[in-house]
């Protein structure tokens, strides 16, 4: 059968969505079967997969979108409107513009009646006004539950007008728990309405798929890339700012490996099947290990491993007093957090650079992939709280309480209101990734710990919601079983 | 029938809806929905308004059922109830509104038999239809605001020195905390006590006795009908209406005699006028001469872009040449109300006024006006601006730039921090 874009639903793997307990035993009955399915009885906002359908394609050159909801489904299209724009801006890119998303507005009408027609008039509006080589539509819930047949209305479509591809992609948030299952849809309609057709002729060896999630700054952009090139290898950086031409390459490259491990994972094992194209799934190159293992792992798709070998032993030699001191103050920190599945396992990686230890951590999915981490970081920090939940920031902040550690790293809003030093390793706009990179991160993970005076400041006022025998019960008291 | 729009200029009924509720002190919505809506609302609404996060709770903190599914196909009522007890077992708040998304509003969960159950056993819990597809923030404003006037607000004594203060959309209005404070401001030195139900002091319990009030101040040029036709039927409040918060010296003056004179305050009044534009005027006499005239369009919704329209073409005498409203005015008496504002300048020069929230068409409006020099409105226009070197201030949402406080976009304090934001020696 082939994957349906539907994470749970991977046949190689168990997916657990909701879980937590001790990291040496959440492996240990993950590897045994021995973990029982569960859910929360009570849990708060997800993120859900059609925002990340949207984000993975959302600054696509010659490209226009339609959102086939209401309203609301347009709301992660904005803030993805706003990295768009602030990466054109560092980019250069002038004047700045927005990203076309026609929304089709489905009212009460549209949900007794259907919502096909309108459809129909969005994706021909993003026509008439943007003659876009693209057209991307995404579903919503709403869409999906009363069911409208959008293939075929896309499909139509298409055959009316001439040099578009308009491209329907089923990322109804209701589908999943898992909100990367919404990067699958995507590569999914990518490979369907795009890839299907091309054969590769022609590989060039010089050049490496470079699946890049919306996340990743500029700067980080430049220093991936400049280190690929420093050992030979061409990036074609897709699908973020890329344009068709450089979807319609990707059969003709040597390798392919993404920075996210969660980002075109799954399409880059299609690819091995269809193109016979090789692929490196390491982990995100945050800090000089995970930058090794990442570049080592491209490498080696890219028969480039000598090269990187002795690469990496040069970095090495600048980096290394360049983070010497940095590693003499973090020593022995004890840090929680919090983040999705590449940032939160780099995140983990990143502080044993630095000496610190790592007292709880919260990640989104438990899978094969995420066990491999969890065991390696068990290697490395010992036993350590481990949350599996979609962020789940009323479990954080009981964990805060219980390990009251030296640093938080993740999203600050409720850790900073507890005093505790905050900083993050998920910039859009600034350096985080890479050799070069790690001295600016480095430096602001050191600079929130010894200069935190905001967050003990706002502490002394600041609120959280819950009461305080919720502080005290246990941490997974919701996660059920059945 | 709700139109197709490109880059709208609003969010969903359940976006506007927890906006309004996420506003209130010491109380939690919790959302009876698919996964995804608690952070599409939050993107869509406060991340387009003042770039902030409400302060109770927020953002991925909202309770949620995230509906799978599962709950798709069978009902959620069960996973709903267990939300429930559970939100009441950790949060320590004054009240719950459990909100509808799309996915309960098309299966039909019958949230009302599930929360009743609670609120039978003593817990203050309620539950408000406000699936995305209902409408837009704005209606999902007025099902909050209804829903508080149904469920909370109770008889009371009413007290002749208490006003409400209504219209001003929070966590959407990219100015509402600003605004709010502004206008109770210059209330409060007329002697009165005013009740926004939003304020940081404020509350369910200020929302509960908000009947003693003797006047409804509505700030917005048409939403609120309903809700002020109920407020004068269950508690004789009546309500008086202007077209959004007064900018500037005029409307502010005006505001504040039509408030006064109905109040039997019309001394107090005058003399505040005069004392808070001899304020104003001191220090715009030093600016004379910084700001040099400009033909300017306003983008936004009704109740920003007929205060700014106004302000920037009677008090500073620039040139109106375009009035874009982004909100959906649906009944034709609000319109006229709308344009009657708009063209009623006290200048010979007019805006074209034009009704729409689609980006596409609001930039082939702007291209009517090849000689403007100033655009205020939204993050969409930048696009258009930057293309035309034409001078740009976020003033409404959406907003994805300018992190605004407590700035105020409103009466007098409001309109020097406009001014400063305008200016430009490009």
């Amino acid at each position: 059968m082939s994957y349906t874009g539907i994470r749970e639903q991977r046949m190689d793997t168990d997916t657990f969505n909701d879980a937590g307990g001790c990291s040496f035993d959440i492996a240990g009955r993950f590897k045994t079967k021995c973990l029982k399915r569960a859910d929360r009885t009570f849990q708060q906002g997800l993120q859900c997969q059609q925002t990340n359908s949207i984000m993975a394609l959302l600054s696509m050159e010659d490209s226009a979108f339609v959102v086939h909801s209401p309203l609301g489904c347009y709301g992660c299209c904005s803030a993805s409107n706003d990295w768009f724009r602030v990466g054109q801006a560092h980019r250069g890119h002038f004047p700045i513009r927005n990203a076309r998303v026609i929304v089709t507005n489905l009212d009460q009408q549209d949900i007794i009646h259907g919502g096909e027609q309108k459809l129909r008039e969005a994706i021909l509006k993003a026509w008439t006004r943007y003659k876009p080589k693209l057209i991307f539509i995404f579903t919503s819930c709403a869409s999906g539950i009363i069911g409208d047949d959008v293939d075929l209305v896309a499909a139509d479509v298409q055959n009316e007008l001439d040099g578009v591809i308009v491209i329907p992609i089923h990322c109804e948030g209701f589908k999943s728990k898992v909100n990367a299952s919404g990067y699958d849809a995507s590569f999914l309609a990518i490979k369907k309405h795009i890839l299907a057709g091309i054969q590769k002729t022609e590989t060039d060896d010089s050049l490496l798929n470079l699946f890049a999630p919306p996340t990743v700054s500029f700067a980080d952009q430049m220093e991936i890339e400049r280190i690929l090139s420093d050992i030979g290898i061409k990036a074609n950086y897709i699908p973020f700012y890329a344009s068709l031409e450089k979807i319609q390459k990707i059969p003709s490259a040597r390798g392919s490996t993404a920075i996210c491990k969660v980002f075109a994972d799954e399409f880059m094992k299609d690819l091995r099947e269809t193109y016979g194209i090789p692929f490196a799934h390491t982990i995100m190159p945050i800090g000089t290990r995970n930058t090794d293992k990442w570049l080592l792992g491209a490498a080696e798709v890219m028969g480039k491993t000598k090269e990187a070998q002795a690469y990496i032993a040069e970095e090495h030699k600048k980096i290394e007093p360049l983070i010497a001191d940095l590693r003499k103050r973090l020593e022995g920190k004890r840090v929680v957090l919090c983040g999705g599945t590449g940032r939160s396992f780099a995140a983990a990686a990143l502080i044993d650079d630095f000496g610190m230890k790592l007292a709880a951590m919260t990640t989104t999915t438990l899978d094969n992939d995420a066990l491999a981490d969890i065991e390696y970081l068990n290697g490395v920090h010992g036993n350590f709280t481990i949350d599996i939940g979609n962020m789940m920031p009323f479990e954080q902040v009981n964990m805060l309480h219980k390990h009251k550690p030296d640093l938080f790293i993740g999203v600050p809003v409720w850790a900073a209101r507890m005093g505790i030093p905050t900083t993050h390793v998920l910039d859009i706009k600034r350096p985080t990734m890479g050799y070069r990179n790690l001295v600016y991160l480095g430096n602001k993970i050191t600079h929130s710990l010894e200069n935190p005076g905001y967050n003990k400041k706002i502490a002394q006022y600041a609120h959280l919601p819950y009461k305080q025998s919720w502080y005290e019960a246990d941490t997974f008291k919701f996660i059920k079983e059945f | 029938m709700a139109q197709i729009v490109e880059n709208p200029h609003g969010n969903c009924s359940l976006g506007g809806a927890c906006a309004a509720f996420s506003a209130i002190s010491r109380v939690v919505p919790i959302y009876h929905s698919g996964p995804g809506c608690c952070l599409q609302n939050t993107a869509g609404e406060p991340s387009q308004a003042s770039l902030r996060l409400p302060y109770y709770v927020q953002y991925t903190a909202l309770p949620c059922t995230n509906m799978l599914e599962k709950e798709v196909v069978f009902g959620g009522e069960k996973k709903l109830e267990q939300e429930i007890e559970g939100a009441l077992e950790i949060y320590d708040a004054d009240a719950f509104f459990v909100l509808s998304g799309c996915t309960a509003g098309i299966i039909g969960d019958d949230m009302e038999g599930v929360v009743k159950k609670f609120r039978d056993r003593g817990a203050p819990i309620y539950a408000v239809e406000s699936a995305g597809f209902l409408g837009e923030s704005y209606r999902g404003y007025e099902i909050a605001m209804n829903a508080l006037l149904r469920d909370i607000v109770e008889p009371a004594e009413q007290k002749p020195d208490t006003v409400n203060l209504f219209g001003i959309v929070p966590w959407h209005d990219p100015y509402w905390e600003g605004n709010f404070e502004e206008l109770v401001r210059l209330l409060e030195k007329l002697g009165l006590s005013v009740n926004t139900w939003f304020s940081h002091e404020q509350g369910i319990d200020a929302i509960r006795a908000s009947s003693q009030a003797a006047l409804n101040i509505i700030v917005h040029p048409w939403l609120l009908k309903d809700f002020a036709g109920q407020f004068l039927d269950r508690f004789s409040v009546p309500s008086l209406r202007f077209n959004g918060a007064p900018l500037g010296a005029t409307d502010t003056g005006a505001f504040i005699r039509a408030v006064s004179e109905k109040l039997g305050r019309k001394e107090a009044g005058e003399n505040l006028v005069r004392e808070e534009e001899r304020w104003l005027y001191r220090y715009l006499e030093t600016g004379i001469g910084l700001q040099s005239w400009r033909r300017f369009a306003v983008v936004g919704e009704s109740a920003n872009t007929v205060p700014i329209t106004r302000f920037l073409a009677n008090d500073y005498s620039f040139t109106p040449d375009l009035a874009v409203i982004t909100d959906y005015v649906f009944r034709d008496g609000d319109k006229e109300r709308i344009t009657q504002s708009l063209v009623d300048l006290e200048g010979p020069f007019r805006p074209a006024i034009v009704w729409t929230g689609d980006q596409w068409e609001i930039n082939s409006a702007l291209e009517q006006f090849p000689e403007l020099s100033l655009i205020v409105g939204t993050t969409n226009e930048g696009e258009y601006a930057g293309k035309h070197f034409i001078k740009h201030l976020v003033a409404c949402y959406p907003n994805t730039e300018r992190l605004i406080y407590n700035r105020s976009c409103c009466g007098y304090r409001g309109a020097l921090t406009f001014m400063e934001d305008i200016y430009s020696n490009l």
